[in-house]
C-alpha cells in the first residue's frame, strides 16, 4: 500500500470544518455514536483473531462465530465473577469507600489549615471551614447525590452498550460484503479510486486503535513507575485503572487523578507530603501524554502532524465537549482520507469527463435496448 | 462463473467461494474505457465475457495486436507494484470484468497461502507467458 498523500491547504480547512461539524453532530447522537464506536474498536482488536483462525483452516463464518461465541463466554464470566464479588464483598468495599473519602476529607482540612496559617487572608475568608462544610456535604449525601444518579445514568447506558456485541459481530462476518455492496454503487469511472478509499479509510482506523493501545501502555508504565518510585501500594494497579479512565478526556483524567491521590493520602496518612507529589506526578503524565505521547503515537499513526493533533483537540473540546475529545482525533482521520480522496476526483478532469462519457454511453445503450425491444 | 476462469480453475469449490468475496463485478458499455494510460494501477481485471482493447502510446505496444476476451487478464503488472499502466483499455462490445484489488489479493496471500500460491501461480504463468512473446516479438498480448 502506499503512503496516504497528505492533503492541500484548502482541503485541510474543509477537513477541520466538516470535522468540527460532524463532531457537533454527533454529539446529539451520543447514544447511538458510542455503541458504533466501541463496536469499531472492537471489530479491529478481534479482526487479527478472526484472520489468524482463517489461517488456521477453519472458514470465515465459522472463525467470526468461534470468536464471538468466546468473547460473549468471557463478557458473562466477568459478569458473573463481578456480580459474585459484588455480593460477597459489598460491605467491606463500603467500608472501603468510606475509609478513602475521610482520608480525602482529611487531606482536604490539612491543607486548608496550611494555607490559612500561611496566607492569614485565607483565615479571614473562613476558608478551613467552608472547606469542611462542603466536603461534609459532599460526603454526607454521597450515595444519594451521587451514586444513584451514577447508576441511573449506567441503566440509561445499558441499552446501547446492548447494541455492542451485535454490531461487532455484524461488523466481523458482513465488513467485505458490505463494502463489496458499497462499491458495487460506484460509477465506473470512480471504482478504483472508491477502493483506494476504503482500503486507506481501514489502514486510518487501525492505526487509531493501535494508536491508542500503545497510549495505553505508555501511560501506564510511566505512572506505574513514579507511583512505584514513591513507594506507594498496589501501583501497578492504580496505573492500570487510571491509563484506562484517561480514555474518557478530563473527567477521566480528574477520576484518576483523584483516585490516585485518595489512595495514597489514605493509605499512608503520616507522609502528607506524598499526596502532592503523587498528585504533581499525575499532572506531569498528563501533559506528557497530551503534548508528547498523543501527538507522537495516535497523531503519528493517523498520519497527523503533532501540531494539528493539539489544535484537533482543542477544537474538539470547544466544539462537543468531552465527546469532542474523544472522537476528535479518529473523526479527523477519517475525515482527511475521505477529504483527499474526494479532492483527488474533484481535481482530476480526466476522471470526471470519463464518468461523464460512462453516462452518456450507458444511457446510449438503454435507448438501444429500448428501441430493440420495441 | 469463476469456475471457467483459467486462473481460478484449479481451485476447489470451498476456496472459490472465499475468492469470490474479494472479487468485484464492473460491467463495461461499448466504447467505455476500463483504465488509462498512466493511471496508477491498483489491480487486475478479468475480463468474465465481451471484449476489451488496448492501446498503447508505447512503441513497443503499438504494433502488437491487443484484444482480450473472456478468461483474459488485464492490468496484472499492477498486482505487484505501483507503476502507472502501461496501456489504455477500451471496452470493444459490452464487457462484464471481475476486479481484483492490490490490497485485498495482499490479504488473501496473507490469509489464505494455498488459494494465493494457486492463484499467485497462475497469474506469473501468464506473465511469463506474455514476457516471452513480447521479447520474441510474436504478435500476442503483451503484459499491462
Amino acid at each position: 500500500m502506499r503512503a496516504f498523500p497528505q492533503p492541500g491547504a484548502i482541503t485541510l480547512l474543509a477537513v477541520v470544518l466538516t470535522t468540527c461539524l460532524l463532531l457537533f453532530l454527533f454529539q446529539k447522537i451520543i447514544w447511538l455514536v458510542v455503541p458504533a464506536l466501541l463496536s469499531l474498536m472492537l471489530y479491529y482488536c478481534l479482526r487479527p483473531a478472526v484472520q489468524a483462525l482463517v489461517l488456521g483452516g477453519l472458514r470465515h463464518g465459522m472463525a467470526v462465530k468461534s470468536i464471538w461465541l468466546l468473547l460473549q463466554v468471557l463478557a458473562a464470566a466477568m459478569v458473573l465473577a463481578g456480580v459474585v464479588v459484588l455480593l460477597a464483598r459489598a460491605g467491606s468495599w463500603q467500608n472501603r469507600l468510606v475509609h478513602y473519602l475521610a482520608g480525602g476529607q482529611n487531606l482536604l482540612s490539612q491543607t486548608a489549615g496550611s494555607l490559612e496559617r500561611a496566607f492569614p487572608v485565607f483565615q479571614r475568608m473562613h476558608v478551613g471551614t467552608l472547606v469542611d462544610q462542603r466536603v461534609r456535604q459532599f460526603t454526607g449525601r454521597f450515595a444519594e447525590d451521587q451514586l444513584l444518579p451514577l447508576a441511573l445514568l449506567l441503566l440509561k447506558w445499558l441499552p446501547s452498550v446492548l447494541l455492542v456485541p451485535f454490531i461487532t459481530y455484524y461488523m466481523l462476518n458482513d465488513a467485505a460484503r458490505l463494502k463489496k455492496y458499497l462499491i458495487k454503487s460506484v460509477p465506473n469511472a470512480y471504482f478504483e479510486k472508491s477502493l483506494l478509499l476504503f482500503a486507506r479509510l481501514d489502514t486510518s482506523l487501525q492505526n487509531y486503535f493501535q494508536g491508542l493501545l500503545l497510549l495505553t501502555l505508555l501511560d501506564t508504565a510511566c505512572l506505574a513507575a513514579g507511583l512505584g518510585l514513591l513507594g506507594i501500594a498496589h501501583a501497578a494497579w492504580l496505573a492500570i485503572a487510571a491509563a484506562v479512565l484517561a480514555w474518557i478526556p478530563y473527567l477521566g483524567s480528574v477520576a484518576g487523578c483523584v483516585m490516585v491521590v485518595l489512595a495514597t493520602v489514605t493509605d499512608s496518612p503520616d507522609k502528607g507530603w506524598l499526596a502532592y507529589a503523587s498528585l504533581v506526578l499525575f499532572i506531569a503524565v498528563r501533559l506528557l501524554d497530551d503534548f508528547v505521547f498523543l501527538p507522537l503515537t495516535i497523531g503519528r499513526k493517523l498520519h497527523i502532524h503533532p501540531v494539528l493533533s493539539v489544535v484537533m483537540l482543542f477544537l474538539g473540546g470547544t466544539v462537543a465537549g468531552a465527546t469532542g475529545l474523544v472522537l476528535a482525533l479518529p473523526l479527523f482521520g477519517v475525515v482527511a482520507v475521505i477529504g483527499q480522496a474526494v479532492a483527488e476526483v474533484i481535481s482530476d478532469h480526466k476522471l470526471r469527463a470519463r464518468f461523464r462519457e460512462g453516462r452518456r454511453l450507458a444511457a446510449l445503450s438503454a435507448k438501444r435496448e429500448a428501441m430493440k425491444s420495441a | 462463473m469463476l469456475r471457467h476462469i483459467p486462473i481460478f480453475q484449479k481451485l476447489s469449490s470451498r476456496e472459490i467461494l472465499e475468492v469470490e468475496e474479494l472479487l468485484h463485478e464492473r460491467a463495461y458499455e461499448k466504447d467505455e474505457v476500463v483504465f488509462e494510460e498512466g493511471d496508477l494501477g491498483n489491480g487486475i481485471y478479468i475480463v468474465v465475457s465481451g471484449k476489451v482493447r488496448a492501446d498503447s502510446s508505447r512503441e513497443l505496444l503499438k504494433a502488437l495486436m491487443m484484444e482480450f476476451g473472456p478468461g483474459d487478464l488485464v492490468g496484472e503488472l499492477s498486482l505487484f507494484d505501483a507503476a502507472p499502466r502501461a496501456a489504455t483499455v477500451v471496452a470493444v462490445e459490452r464487457t462484464v470484468t471481475m476486479a481484483l484489488f492490490q490490497a485485498e489479493f495482499s490479504a488473501l496471500l496473507l490469509k489464505n497461502k494455498h488459494i494465493g500460491l494457486k492463484v499467485l501461480v497462475e497469474i506469473t504463468r501468464t506473465l511469463s507467458h506474455r514476457t516471452r512473446q513480447l521479447l520474441l516479438q510474436e504478435k500476442h498480448r503483451p503484459s499491462l
